[in-house]
């Protein structure tokens, strides 16, 4: 085993949590049985690595073979890590009937076209993702194994989901994609989050919409939630049309887990209190930024608390309608127009 | 206008009625809950965000005999609402009827300034204030405590003594110094 192979093993080691190591090593199935026997999944994560090396060395097993393992790890663990939206753009006429074997075939070829060294895994997830491991060489260097790119698309939806892609690769990565999926253009989403489960959710719409409707509830004991007959709410109506707003902008239930939703203003300055500033011609550019740890629940919570008036902003409600969480605003026109740069590949 | 007024209704029979304004929603649910568990009188709570109340349940409001503001220090809405609510009663309940709760004093996040505008309106007003515990059981039981024993005297339960008469006793006064800059 090379040096690379060493140490994308070690690194992989350190990373996987010991109780899941057997499960991963599992189903890998480069070991036979008595080596799976032979591992003591209590000792310390240093002889652990030591013993696997040593197996590894007995199977002669490249770094292809440990690649193999990283994207089994990756795939069973998707919120790890920042993953980057893509949508692809203006299908072609057969875009809609590209299935496994031809995408496969397809993007392996325009990729290594594209660049000499690379090193291309494409696997099939039960959830119909496809997924991609890209190891970048140039030219004059073989491919990098340490620093992957991992590429998830699900076919027949014109979304991609990247993790870490650097601007050198992202022209040649989008060619490729193009051209195998049977689209013309590929875009930047302007979505970003930690949990690919959770951006897939809220793209693909995987969670509960409330549709607006006059009549809440048919039944008038949906809404009670007092705990006892002496006590009442007083502004029960408004609270429960404050909630139905907000449910009905951002979703019912468990949202997807968004990290951030990030506006960047180039709107003029606008105070009467403040002369100075709003005499200045320039735009003033700034930059806000939501965290939390589930963003779309906050956001509710904010608007069926109150705290954010209802109905609720086009501002805010964008976050899920759209499935972004990128913004420009600009001037142009009445209410947010969220122009995006136009960054065609 | 709609002014809430205090004495327009007659009263129930052993019956004590509050009315809980906060901003927030959050410290008056576990308050209403621990306030109906009070044997000796009926407590009935009613719970609101803010004043105006609704013009459609003023037929069913029983008389209200303790108005109280929670305010949470650490909020600026909070104290704003509280105020902005404050014109919304009728001066009547400014007569011993009418208390102030405030959550959060021991915060570092909540300003100094905060809590003495809070003291310098409950003065102003004539009204108690107390201070509260929200996050514990033990702070919502104690806080409990205190506003039944207001609650008592307000709603005419408790014999010889009177709302007015109480208030003076409880009212917040400023302390001599509260404009002048603190130590920190």
């Amino acid at each position: 085993m090379d040096n690379t192979a060493k140490r994308l093993l070690q690194r992989l080691v350190r990373r996987i949590p010991s109780q899941m190591l057997k499960t991963t090593l599992d189903k890998w199935s480069r070991l036979t049985a008595a080596q799976r026997q032979s591992m003591d999944y209590t000792e310390s994560k240093w002889a652990l690595t030591e013993k696997l090396l040593a197996i590894c060395e007995e199977n002669e097993l490249t770094v292809k073979h440990i690649a193999e393992l990283e994207m089994i790890h990756v795939i069973e663990n998707p919120n790890l890590g920042m993953w980057y939206v893509f949508q692809l753009m203006d299908p072609q006429d057969d875009a809609h009937s590209v299935e496994l074997t031809q995408f496969k075939e397809q993007f392996k070829s325009h990729l290594s076209e594209l660049i000499r060294h690379v090193s291309i895994k494409i696997k099939k997830h039960t959830d119909e993702a496809v997924w991609i491991r890209i190891a970048w060489g140039d030219t004059f260097s073989r491919p990098n194994h340490l620093k992957p790119t991992y590429v998830v698309h699900y076919l027949q939806t014109p979304y991609v989901f990247l993790t870490s892609p650097t601007s050198k690769q992202k022209p040649l990565l989008s060619q490729a994609l193009v051209l195998s999926t049977r689209y013309q253009a590929i875009k930047d989403a302007n979505l970003s989050g930690r949990k690919l489960t959770a951006i897939r959710d809220l793209l693909m719409k995987q969670y509960l919409q409330v549709f607006p409707t006059k009549f809440p509830s048919p039944l008038a004991e949906r809404n009670c939630v007092v705990s006892n007959l002496h006590i009442e709410k007083e502004q029960a109506g408004s609270a429960a049309n404050r909630h139905q707003m907000a449910c009905e902008a951002f979703g019912d239930g468990i949202l997807p887990q968004l990290q951030s939703a990030v506006y960047k203003l180039e709107t003029k300055f606008r105070d009467h209190t403040n002369k100075t500033m709003t005499e200045r011609d320039e735009p003033f550019k700034c930059v806000v930024k939501f965290a939390s740890t589930n963003l779309l629940e906050s956001l509710r919570h904010s608007a069926s608390s109150g705290v954010a008036s209802t109905p609720v902003t086009p501002l805010l409600s964008s976050v899920p309608l759209k499935g972004k969480n990128y913004f420009v605003i600009t001037d142009n026109g009445p209410g947010p127009s969220s122009q995006m740069k136009p960054s065609q590949k | 206008m709609s002014l809430l007024k205090p004495f327009s209704k007659l009263p129930g029979l052993n019956t004590a009625n509050i009315l809980l304004v906060e901003s927030e929603e959050q410290f008056q649910q576990s308050l209403a809950d621990a306030l109906v568990e009070e044997t000796s009188v009926t407590v009935n709570v009613r719970l609101a965000k803010s004043l105006p109340l609704p013009m459609e349940n003023d037929e069913s409001r029983p008389r209200i005999d303790l108005v109280v503001f929670i305010i949470n220090l650490t909020s600026e809405l909070s104290f704003q609402s509280a105020e902005a609510s404050l014109k919304y009663l009728d001066p009547g309940y400014f007569l011993g009827k009418v208390c102030f709760m405030v959550t959060n004093a021991r915060n570092a996040s909540s300003p100094a300034e905060r809590l003495d505008a809070v003291r310098k309106l409950a003065s102003s007003l004539h009204c108690p204030l107390l201070f509260a515990e929200d996050q514990t059981p033990d702070g919502v039981a104690s806080a409990t405590e205190r506003l039944l024993t207001i609650l008592k005297v307000a709603a005419g339960l408790v014999p010889i003594a009177t709302a007015l008469y109480v208030s003076n006793l409880t009212r917040c006064t400023l302390p001599l110094d509260i404009d002048l800059p603190s130590f920190d």
